[in-house]
């Protein structure tokens, strides 16, 4: 029988990569879940985040709350982008097909990995961790840095307020109508097409967001765009596209599974992830707390 | 007709005044030079192409191989096999070159050799270690390498970590052809130097795996205490940002042999002060090499006027060495037909920057050892350095 706090403190460590993923998915679930297209750029708005996020704090220079304030520009300047594109250019895909769509979104990626090649570079970029969360603490046996305690807490945090926004406010009355049933919506005199352009802001946000909380822990490299992409799609089709509480729990089950699958097969270490999204995809094919699609 | 007839003797007078070889000897020496250009592996492949391009600049200027001047043509591999091979391909056919130099990953490098097999032109790989490219099934008359090899880095590594007073010993390395040859080949060696060490653990981390964190704690709770790592690159430094604060570093007393240039001055220089100062990391080249032969020295300064960079890159040297290697056999030939150069390539002994290096005739292999050495923090830098430097040379372990 394994030490309790060996276990405990893996756990804990399956939790923190549950964490970061749910930051990056939950974006591209909403997308999904309210404009029913699967945006591969997601994870190229997480790396811009992680860019936009070294270059304010290269601009800040010995500002002490800088990094803080570098995550907030990065998820602004990438949410201002975002719109930009829905707004240009994604608009006038909604009535095609979904392959075209999927075909613009994948263009896209290419495109951005390029900018970001021409701005940054190819070479590894680093961000320090914000003064304060440097350190580390003992708890129950476990070494928790104080980094990672705060995405732990950031994750739950972040879910709270989306179910307050969406359960409590009009917009997240609209939000929730749409992906239900957009014509019925319009017919009903909301405007969509602006719905549409905030939603995408909001999902490009937390794209944003997650690729500069991430770049303290993670070195920014060209490629890290696909990297996340391929985890924050498991960990949605695991939870059910669209849905915001299976999201959540499918980052938690993710974590869970890769970080135990390793002790029991080190050899395969993704093997236990993509072999829980197939019985998944088999037996619910919508996901563990999704809808059938119609 | 008497103009006619002047004009023809002044034209014979201007032609034997300036006396002009065949046609042939005029045209340039064409090399081609596949290597990844966009995308991560661009980190090591600009400074192996500029390597090779300041190779170039200086033979030019001293007059060329045989009278001709060298070409360089390079491509983008975007680091995939396949573009490799049509790149290859297309240098060859459209461009006539004469050979091939490059290719950085261990599925390109194998690649491109077949189209040099089935082309008959010499291809001399700088950066692929895969021990399949030069394995017997796989070798042919056109293909070389300068290069260190998943065998050779191995033994090496496991040549020092026999020394350390260690016996619960560790791995945590990529899940693929490489992290998965260089690691074998450390294991089998440092059981072999020192049979009492124990493997307790063994990680795989996917390549490019975003969060290690899972990895760490495992490895942690078996209590090594030396552990060996193949991440390289970008993800050598995800990892040690995810592995410091989780006090991964104190627990095996900084005992850790980072190879895949964990040593190197671009992987110190990315993580700056987050460097764990006290692992052991190796490196193709080091511009603070001291007690590198002479000739290292003159080789340093003048890629730094090139590169225009005071901490020139350590990867630059195995473009050099290649075209180096290349040109040597050229003038050995006495030609440039690829059956002659080939031959010449054969046992072929060179003075490269690292000193004599030469390519095995039995298997088309350099001696090419690497540096290793304690990584400290010295004040004269901004980065942590590599101290003492130490020229693993790996020729009696090559087999």
């Amino acid at each position: 029988m394994p030490d309790p706090a060996f276990l405990f403190a893996q756990s804990l460590s399956g939790l923190t990569t549950a964490m970061f993923l749910f930051l990056i998915a939950s974006g591209l679930s909403l997308i999904f879940g309210v404009l029913r297209v699967l945006n591969f750029a997601h994870g190229s708005f997480y790396m811009l985040g992680a860019y936009m996020a070294w270059q304010v704090v290269q601009w800040a220079g010995r500002e002490p709350g800088r990094f803080w304030w570098a995550a907030l520009g990065a998820a602004l300047a990438v949410a201002a982008l975002g719109g930009l594109v829905e707004r240009l250019l994604l608009q006038r895909l909604y009535g095609r097909e979904e392959l075209d769509q999927l075909l613009f979104t994948y263009a896209l990626v290419l495109i951005l990995s390029d900018a970001a090649k021409v701005f940054w570079g190819t070479g590894q970029l680093s961000v320090a961790r914000p003064p304060g969360l440097t350190g580390s603490l003992r708890l129950f046996g476990a070494t928790v840095p104080h980094y990672n305690l705060f995405v732990l807490l950031l994750g739950p945090a972040l879910a709270l307020v989306f179910w307050i926004v969406l359960h409590r406010t009009r917009a997240g009355r609209l939000i929730r109508a749409a992906a239900l049933d957009r014509e019925m919506l319009g017919a009903l005199g909301v405007n969509v097409q602006r719905l549409y352009t905030g939603v995408f802001v909001l999902g490009s946000f937390l794209a944003g967001l997650g690729g500069a909380l991430v770049s303290p822990v993670k070195s920014i490299v060209p490629g890290m765009d696909v990297e996340i992409i391929v985890e924050a799609f498991i960990v949605v089709v695991i939870g059910g596209l669209g849905s915001f509480w299976g999201t959540f729990l499918g980052a938690l089950v993710y974590g869970q599974v890769l970080a135990f699958g390793i002790l029991v097969i080190p050899r395969f270490s993704i093997f236990s992830v993509f072999a829980l999204m197939a019985a998944v995809l088999i037996v619910r094919p919508w996901g563990l707390l999704g809808r059938p699609l119609r | 007709m008497l103009r006619r007839l002047v004009l023809a003797g002044c034209v014979l007078l201007t032609a034997a005044w300036f006396p002009v070889a065949p046609a042939e000897a005029q045209k340039p020496i064409k090399v081609g030079f596949p290597m990844i250009l966009s995308g991560p592996g661009a980190l090591f492949g600009e400074p192996a192409l500029r390597g090779a391009q300041l190779f170039v600049e200086e033979i030019n200027a001293r007059g060329g191989v045989l009278g001709r001047k060298v070409e360089l043509l390079a491509r983008d591999t975007k680091g995939s096999a396949d573009e490799a091979v049509r790149v290859s391909r297309e240098l060859i056919l459209r461009e006539n070159v004469d050979f091939l130099v490059g290719t950085l990953t261990s599925a390109e490098g194998p690649a491109v050799s077949v189209v040099a097999k089935e082309n008959r032109i010499v291809f001399i790989a700088p950066i692929p270690k895969t021990d399949q490219l030069t394995a017997p099934d796989k070798l042919h008359p056109y293909v070389f390498r300068v290069a260190a090899t998943t065998t050779m880095e191995g033994r090496s590594a496991a040549e020092i970590v026999a020394k350390w007073p260690v016996r619960r010993v560790a791995t945590i390395g990529p899940d693929y052809a490489y992290g998965q040859d260089v690691t074998r080949a450390f294991v089998e060696h440092l059981k072999k130097l020192k049979p009492s060490v124990e493997i307790v653990d063994q990680q795989w981390p996917k390549l490019g795996e975003a969060d290690y964190t899972p990895f760490i704690t495992a490895q942690l709770a078996k209590k090594p205490e030396a552990v060996f790592s193949s991440l390289w690159g970008g993800h050598f430094v995800t990892f040690v940002k995810q592995a410091r604060p989780l006090g991964y570093f104190e627990a095996i007393k900084y005992n850790m042999m980072q190879v895949a240039e964990g040593g190197s001055p671009e992987t110190t220089k990315a993580l700056g002060a987050e460097y764990p100062v006290g692992i052991w990391g190796n490196s193709y080249d080091a511009f603070y090499w001291e007690g590198a032969p002479p000739q290292h020295r003159e080789y340093t300064a003048r890629l730094s006027r090139f590169l225009k960079d005071e901490y020139p890159s350590s990867w630059a040297i195995q473009g050099y060495m290649g075209m180096q290697f290349l040109a040597e056999a050229i003038r050995k030939a006495g030609s440039t037909d690829s059956d002659k150069v080939a031959r010449a390539l054969l046992g072929l002994a060179v003075e490269t920057p690292h000193g004599k290096i030469t390519l095995r005739e039995k298997d088309h292999q350099a001696n090419r050892g690497q540096l290793y050495g304690k990584t400290v923090r010295d004040p004269k830098y901004p980065f942590a350095i590599m101290k003492p430097v130490t020229y693993v040379d790996p020729t009696p372990f090559m087999d």
